[in-house]
């Protein structure tokens, strides 16, 4: 990632001692903004989880209680159970259908541009689009998803009014929704890889399978892995499709640790309890990305 | 003799048998990839009582407009406002600020700059949810909640527009410069005069994304908004589901798919224009790390 990032920093030599005062001013417009409103609250969250903190109210600090309490509340058990099951569901389908997607997409058929404007659309609209259209695509009685479902001989199921499906039917929709992504990713990875390595391959009699798996694949790893952290960490955010489709219900059966934050700051008014929840979901965001960073490093 | 030609013709397109049943069964996922959508708009056109119906009618056989004039019952041009003043204000000043910003980190040198640089970067770890709970609590204690501000100002520091702009302004020739500063132009003027108008294709790809971005988003502007006519469009249209509103079970399903067409038409229309700036920026964005 550094090299990367930080090539063209030689480019400076002749003018070294100069210092260029005026690029201070030039970042300024953005850095204080972006310090204000996304650094300091962070740091102002660290601060709210140790304290009892309802809106109106002021705060009381209550050291590491929000924290006991965390983890003893059954509540935020069930919440990241949820997301892992959640991220169990969704993260190996957005892989696996966006790298076979962009392969699809890749081989230049005709019409495969609209394929590709296809597959991507989804993911630009807003979560209320999204929700709204699968609850109704997946509405029990009504809906097409078991309209068509009913052919194959299925009965109807309740995608969204049972505890045993509703996690299924918020990841359908966003598997529909994050692909998109996962797909762009794919698709520019494999415009990378040069074309003659893909044809001395087809050329030495490797078939299908053998230059997927000899050829493409080990220049993919890269971004499967980055695919793969992108998402883990995106569907450990999952909030707004559960939020509009099912509100974390029934019973809790969809809820999701970003739903459980938002029910215990707006509708119980435990401010500190919320910011406690949300710095246990960060460390296990910062967690993931270091881990996969440090499985980088070790294969590079 | 067929299939020697066949093989031929294929070949010619580097293409192989198998494809012959690959692209007809992708194309085929392609449109059922879609049709949501198209139910979606099929929906909003029909009738309440062709709604709820085991009959299953792709095209409608009778259509109404009435849907969409049920829409706006609700304060929705309202909403529509709020959502175009918080979309573009949010959206220019992020794209402005990160160019000016990704301009200095690339171009200039000064103490400090990379690891500011690195400082933006390491903040892409920190989910925004995180910050949104303390957030909230500031722009209550000083009386901004349900405003222009609360929607706007937490937005433009999106470091996705700086590194954009940074990767850019890294290829950037030097002699355009140089020649601009023997004039004597101060770096202000270099960038404004110089580097900016030649940054078009970065800026439309950090517009567009970002503009879809905001657009879109929903967590932030529903805790932030107390009045119902400080709502945004996605929020305010929520409502229409019948788990958090009353509206559906009354309203039915068409007028909430009429809801969700207006809603999506603005980024659907940006993106089928701007397709090529949405993929370049979003690959450029995430693969070159």
């Amino acid at each position: 990632m550094t090299t990367a990032i930080l090539q063209g920093q030689a480019d400076f030599g002749a003018e070294r001692h100069q210092t260029d005062r005026a690029g201070y001013l030039l970042v300024a417009f953005f850095a204080l903004p972006f310090f204000l409103f996304n650094i300091l609250p962070v740091l102002f969250g660290v601060y709210v989880s140790f304290t009892r903190w309802s809106i109106v109210g002021t705060p009381k600090w209550v050291g590491l209680d929000n924290f006991h309490k965390a983890f003893t509340d059954q509540w935020v058990a069930v919440a990241f159970k949820n997301v892992f099951l959640y991220g169990l569901v969704i993260v190996p389908c957005v892989t696996g259908l966006g790298l076979l997607f962009a392969l699809f997409v890749n081989k230049r058929y005709p019409l495969s541009g609209l394929a590709r404007t296809l597959f991507f659309a989804p993911t630009v609209v807003s979560a209320t689009v999204i929700g709204l259209v699968w609850v109704w695509m997946l509405d029990t009685q009504y809906g097409l998803v078991n309209y068509y479902l009913s052919f194959l001989g299925f009965d109807d199921i309740p995608w969204l009014t049972s505890t045993r499906w509703s996690l299924i039917g918020i990841s359908i929709a966003s598997v529909w929704w994050d692909l998109g992504l996962a797909f762009v990713l794919f698709l520019a990875a494999l415009q990378d890889i040069p074309g003659e390595i893909i044809d001395a391959a087809r050329v030495d009699g490797a078939n299908r399978w053998q230059r997927f798996k000899h050829v493409i694949l080990p220049h993919l790893r890269p971004v499967i892995s980055m695919v793969v952290t992108l998402q883990l960490i995106s569907t450990l955010r999952i909030f707004s499709q559960v939020y509009v489709m099912t509100n974390g219900g029934p019973a809790s059966s969809s809820s999701s640790p970003i739903h459980y934050i938002y029910n215990l700051a707006i509708v119980r008014n435990l401010f500190g309890y919320a910011a406690a929840v949300s710095l246990l979901l960060f460390v296990l965001i910062l967690a993931i990305t270091v881990v996969q960073r440090f499985l980088l490093r070790e294969r590079a | 003799m067929m299939t020697a030609w066949l093989d031929q013709k294929l070949e010619a397109r580097g293409l192989e048998r198998a494809d012959l049943f690959i692209w007809p069964l992708g194309m085929a996922i392609a449109v059922l990839w879609a049709l949501p959508f198209v139910w979606m708009v099929s929906t909003s056109f029909k009738f309440p009582g062709d709604v709820m119906t085991k009959d299953i009618e792709w095209l409608p056989h009778r259509v109404t407009l009435n849907n969409y004039i049920k829409v706006f019952d609700y304060p929705v041009i309202r909403w529509g406002f709020n959502s175009v003043v918080q979309a573009t204000v949010s959206t220019f000043l992020c794209v402005l600020f990160g160019a000016m910003a990704g301009y200095a980190l690339a171009r200039m040198r000064f103490p400090g700059r990379d690891t500011l640089f690195y400082v933006f970067l390491a903040s892409l770890m920190i989910p925004t949810e995180v910050s949104v709970i303390p957030l909230l609590l500031g722009f209550v204690k000083i009386g901004w909640a349900s405003s222009y501000q609360a929607l706007i100002l937490p937005s433009i520091g999106n470091v996705f527009s700086v590194y954009i702009f940074r990767q850019f302004f890294l290829s950037f020739p030097k002699e355009l410069e140089e020649a601009a500063k023997m004039d004597g132009a101060g770096p202000f003027n270099l960038f404004f005069r110089i580097a900016l108008p030649l940054a078009r294709a970065p800026a439309i790809a950090a517009s567009v994304i970002i503009f879809t971005l905001n657009w879109n988003n929903f967590l932030w502007p529903l805790l932030v908004t107390f009045d119902e006519s400080m709502k945004t469009l996605p929020v305010g249209i929520a409502a229409f589901t019948p788990v958090v509103g009353t509206q559906t079970q009354i309203e039915g399903y068409s007028v909430a798919m009429a809801a969700v067409t207006i809603l999506s038409i603005p980024s659907l229309l940006l993106f089928c224009f701007l397709q090529r700036y949405f993929i370049q920026g979003l690959s450029q964005g995430s693969v070159k790390q």
